[in-house]
């Protein structure tokens, strides 16, 4: 399980919001965060899979933290 | 699974003319692939339909779209069709990539007019496919060009390609619409902006051509087009999304309804759209948004299924979800029941599934096993089993069948059989009448395992339950499947078969090569033929060549020469024209059997194998590679569990062919380990004499007969008889009792008559014999000639016929090819002519080789047609 945040260009709509229930998103100047924990790389690629799938423009991906249960979260 | 020759299908509609673009494309034509790889909405599907459009009459066009969750041997199906096969391509069971890529580019080079492949959604291919298209793309002919549309770039090997200029890109930049093209495009939906509200849109949409259609459905309704652009550009969301949710605003509700009701759907039509937005009127709906561009294609020329964009698809899918989440099950489910009662069973299942309704899923699932099976779709099949959730896999043991089904073409033939016990045990539990379906499943895949490992024994109860006729409904009550009952059929001939029960596999082969034929399943058929040629033999050798020559003409029609289902009757074709003392024709057919048959993989196939390969080499006198093959028959029969049809004739010709090389003790000690059941046998007891005359007891070898002559001891087939008859004679000739020697020899000739039966005079060593006898006193005179032939024309060491140079004949060929229509042997030719029988018999290879002949009677045929002979 590890906690990832992935910023995507534009802003996410309801619409294209719904295609990523395990993330919370965050609008962060022109771009959107989602952040999220994943169980593991299949869930990780299933994620870029469903941007690409949307045409989105992706524009980083970050592991924040590798455990997140034992350490802190940050923001 | 019908091969949905739909995926070759491309509306072509009129969308905006993107002249650079298509130009690019034209000028890609010289190279060998061009690769476009841009993300979802860049317009590479519309821009690649406006193209083929206008290449149609200059240049062929196949096109073809990936799709992620289906086997791969549709794809290369559809290629097939379009390449021009003239038979509908048909599914195997066993997908081969190699030789899927192999008959793609045979056909293909049928046809030199030039012809462009476009595969669309390529990165949908697996990795297997996508390997596979890569190894065509390096064998290509030249008048073959290749476009490649994905959302990313895909790993072809195409290095060297690009090294050698062969490749064409195109890419996102390219596609993005200029500011003259985006003009143009409102243009065409009656929209016309300010120059710089053009910018900011086209600015704002980055030029995708997603974006700009769905503006373009905006803006042609929306009263005030300039303040529509400058809210548009005043947000920051993602374009798509933003475009899409306002084009669905405009959209009349009723429009609204159909276009995310039917979002569940990976194809859609009117029918089925009425009935998920509970309307009426849908198919012209679904027209007049093709018609308007509007992200809907139809997928036929009928103009009857349509699909979505996928880009849009995806994000009415998510709509949907996000408004209605309650009415997505009773969707799914309303498509579940359409599909299935339609017949389409795999998205059937999907969407029952997608309802969650796991128990219908899972019986639906069991029923389509072996549908499923035999047209080789094994990833579809494990998808929909991986479908379902761990606890549903649990709750509902009958998938275990599907679980069996899939192990068993992997080879894991332990795994499959606990599964089936599973399976068997949920069965029990079902009332015996209303499951009928599933109980002929488990039973016809217990066969199938059976027949695989060549356990021939364990099968009794299947073999009862299948053979009795034990009703044939489904649970839901609609009749069996005919794919379930052929292959049912089929895999009960076959034990049957090889258990040495000929007349019931005879018939039950025969029922489903009949029922293989009528619910149009050439895979089935061609199996059952082929391995009904070896069953029938029980009636009639030409029974047996008619059924092999009918599976091997059918296999080569729909390109299966090098499956291993018709080894069976490549083994039979071998079979009878060796017996019959044709070892030309005989041998060809063997060559092509070993081929196709790899080791160990087919315990009773290659049993026979074995005996017919022992059969050739003993027929011209190569005793000891005889012995290999038979000892290798023998071998195979110990790998199975169970009698194999032909066990005793291997172990038989084992030891007499020991006997005859002088190895006594060793012959002696093959019949010693036989069980009493095998023991008591007509090929034992021939082997038994064969060793006696080796000793040369020809009284033991003659108590060891009389069971055979008297029909008392149990034999294969006739052939066994002449064998027994011949071996009498010899141990007369011993005993210098003449009068028994020619009776012998008159009774053998009688029963050999019919099936021409020459090589058991050869295996028992019976030349000395067969030419002492005179002449006048047997009624079999030609056939005694025809053996003579035989037996004197091939040299001890002989290994195959020397090509002449020329197809004519020479003039002392002439001159011996006179005597052939005679009763002369090839010694009294020889005294005729002169010179030595070696001399006679070079002559008449050569002759045979240049006619084309197997035997005399043929070349003598032969030599009339040609005008050689007179008639």
């Amino acid at each position: 399980m590890k906690l990832y945040s992935i910023r995507v260009k534009g802003h996410l709509g309801a619409m294209s919001l719904a295609a990523f229930p395990e993330m919370v998103s965050q609008q962060r100047g022109a771009d959107c965060v989602l952040t999220g924990v994943l169980p593991d790389h299949s869930a990780l690629f299933g994620i870029v899979t469903q941007i690409e799938a949307l045409g989105l423009e992706l524009v980083e991906i970050r592991l924040l933290v590798p455990n997140p249960d034992q350490s802190e979260r940050k923001g | 699974m019908a091969v949905d020759l739909g995926r070759g299908h491309v509306a072509v509609t009129g969308l905006v003319d993107r002249e650079r673009l298509l130009s690019a494309l034209d000028q890609a034509l010289k190279k060998r692939v061009t690769l476009i790889s841009a993300p979802a909405g860049s317009g590479k599907t519309s821009l690649l339909r406006t193209w083929i459009g206008r290449l149609q009459g200059a240049y062929r066009v196949a096109f073809i779209s990936a799709r992620s969750e289906e086997d791969e041997q549709g794809f290369w199906l559809v290629l097939l069709a379009a390449f021009g096969a003239s038979e509908t391509p048909v599914p195997v069971p066993t997908f081969n990539g190699a030789n899927a890529v192999d008959r793609a580019l045979t056909q293909l080079n049928q046809n030199n007019d030039p012809i462009v492949i476009v595969i669309d959604d390529a990165h949908e291919l697996t990795h297997d496919a996508l390997a596979h298209v890569a190894k065509f793309i390096a064998d290509l002919p030249a008048h073959a060009h290749v476009v490649l549309a994905s959302r990313h770039d895909l790993r072809l090997g195409a290095h060297q390609l690009r090294l050698a200029g062969e490749v064409a890109e195109i890419r996102a930049k390219n596609l993005e619409f200029t500011e003259s093209e985006t003009r143009e495009l409102l243009a065409r939906s009656g929209i016309t902006l300010s120059g710089e509200a053009l910018r900011t849109l086209q600015q704002r949409t980055e030029g995708l051509a997603a974006g700009l259609r769905l503006a373009a459905l905006s803006l042609a309704v929306d009263s005030d087009p300039e303040e529509f652009v400058a809210q548009f550009s005043g947000s920051n969301r993602v374009v798509a999304d933003y475009l899409m949710a306002e084009m669905l605003e405009r959209q009349p509700p009723h429009v609204q309804r159909l276009l995310l009701t039917t979002s569940i759907l990976g194809r859609v039509n009117g029918e089925l759209a009425d009935l998920l937005a509970d309307t009426t009127g849908s198919d012209s709906i679904l027209l007049e948004l093709e018609d308007a561009n509007a992200f809907v294609v139809s997928l036929d020329s009928e103009r009857t299924w349509f699909r979505y964009h996928h880009l849009f698809r995806e994000l009415l899918r998510l709509e949907l979800r996000r408004t209605t989440p309650d009415l997505v099950a009773e969707l799914h489910r309303r498509a579940a029941e359409w599909f299935t009662d339609r017949g389409y069973m795999v998205e059937g299942i999907r969407h029952t599934q997608a309802a969650g309704e796991w128990q219908s899923a899972a019986w639906l699932l069991a029923d389509q096993v072996f549908d499923l099976l035999m047209s080789g779709q094994h990833k579809t099949l494990q998808s929909l089993l991986e479908a379902f959730p761990r606890a549903a896999r649990i709750d509902h043991p009958e998938l275990a069948l599907v679980d069996a089904a899939l192990e068993s073409t992997q080879g894991r033939f332990e795994e499959a059989a606990q599964h089936l016990d599973i399976a068997e045990r949920e069965a029990e539990k079902q009332p015996a009448e209303e499951d009928c379906g599933y109980r002929v499943g488990i039973a016809t895949l217990r066969l199938c395992l059976a027949r695989l490992r060549g356990q021939l024994d364990s099968v009794i109860e299947q073999v009862n339950y299948l053979a009795s006729p034990a009703g044939a409904r489904r649970r839901s009550g609609t009749p069996l499947s005919g794919v379930l009952r052929a292959t049912a059929l089929m895999n009960l001939g076959v034990v049957e078969m090889w258990s040495g029960r000929l007349a019931d596999a005879d018939q039950h082969l025969r029922e489903g090569a009949e029922l293989s034929e009528k619910i149009e399943h050439p895979y089935l058929r061609v199996s059952c033929l082929s391995n009904l040629g070896f069953a029938s033999k029980v009636r009639s050798f030409a029974s047996a060549r008619e059924h092999s020559e009918r599976a091997v003409e059918l296999a080569h029609r729909y390109g299966w020469e090098n499956e291993t289902i018709i080894a069976p009757a490549l083994l039979t074709l071998a079979g009878t024209h060796i017996w019959a003392g044709d070892f030309i024709t005989g041998e060809k057919w063997l060559a092509r059997a070993v081929k196709l048959t790899p080791p160990n993989t087919n315990p009773p196939v290659e049993l026979l194998l074995h005996i017919v390969s022992g059969m050739f080499h003993a027929g011209r006198n190569r005793l000891s590679d005889a012995l290999v093959e038979f000892e290798q028959a023998q071998r195979m029969q110990s790998l199975m569990l169970g009698e194999h049809v032909l066990a005793s004739q291997a172990t038989g010709w084992a030891a007499a062919t020991k006997a005859r090389l002088g190895m006594l003790a060793d012959a002696r000690r093959v019949l010693a380990e036989a069980s009493p059941e095998r023991a008591a046998t007509g090929e034992l007891r021939n082997a038994a004499a064969a060793i006696a005359l080796e000793s040369a007891e020809p009284d033991e070898a003659l108590a060891q007969l009389r069971d055979v002559l008297d029909g008392r001891a149990p034999i294969i087939h006739d052939f066994t008889l002449v064998e027994a008859h011949l071996l009498a004679a010899q141990a007369y000739h011993m005993l210098k009792n003449e009068p028994e020697v020619r009776s012998s020899i008159e009774k053998a000739l009688a029963l050999a008559e019919l099936e021409r039966l020459i090589l058991p005079f050869a295996m028992t060593g019976s030349r000395e014999l067969l030419g002492k006898l005179p002449r006048h006193t047997t009624a079999h005179a030609a056939l005694v000639l025809e053996i003579l032939d035989m037996l004197e024309g091939w040299p001890r060491a002989g290994n195959g016929l020397s090509t002449p140079a020329t197809t004519e004949l020479s003039q002392t060929e002439l001159r011996v090819l006179r005597y052939l229509p005679t009763n002369l042997s090839r010694s009294d030719i020889a005294r005729e002519l002169y010179v030595s029988v070696n001399t006679v018999n070079t002559h008449f290879r050569n002759i045979y080789s240049k006619l084309g002949a197997g035997r005399r009677t043929e070349a003598v045929e032969r030599a009339r047609q040609l005008r050689l002979l007179a008639h």
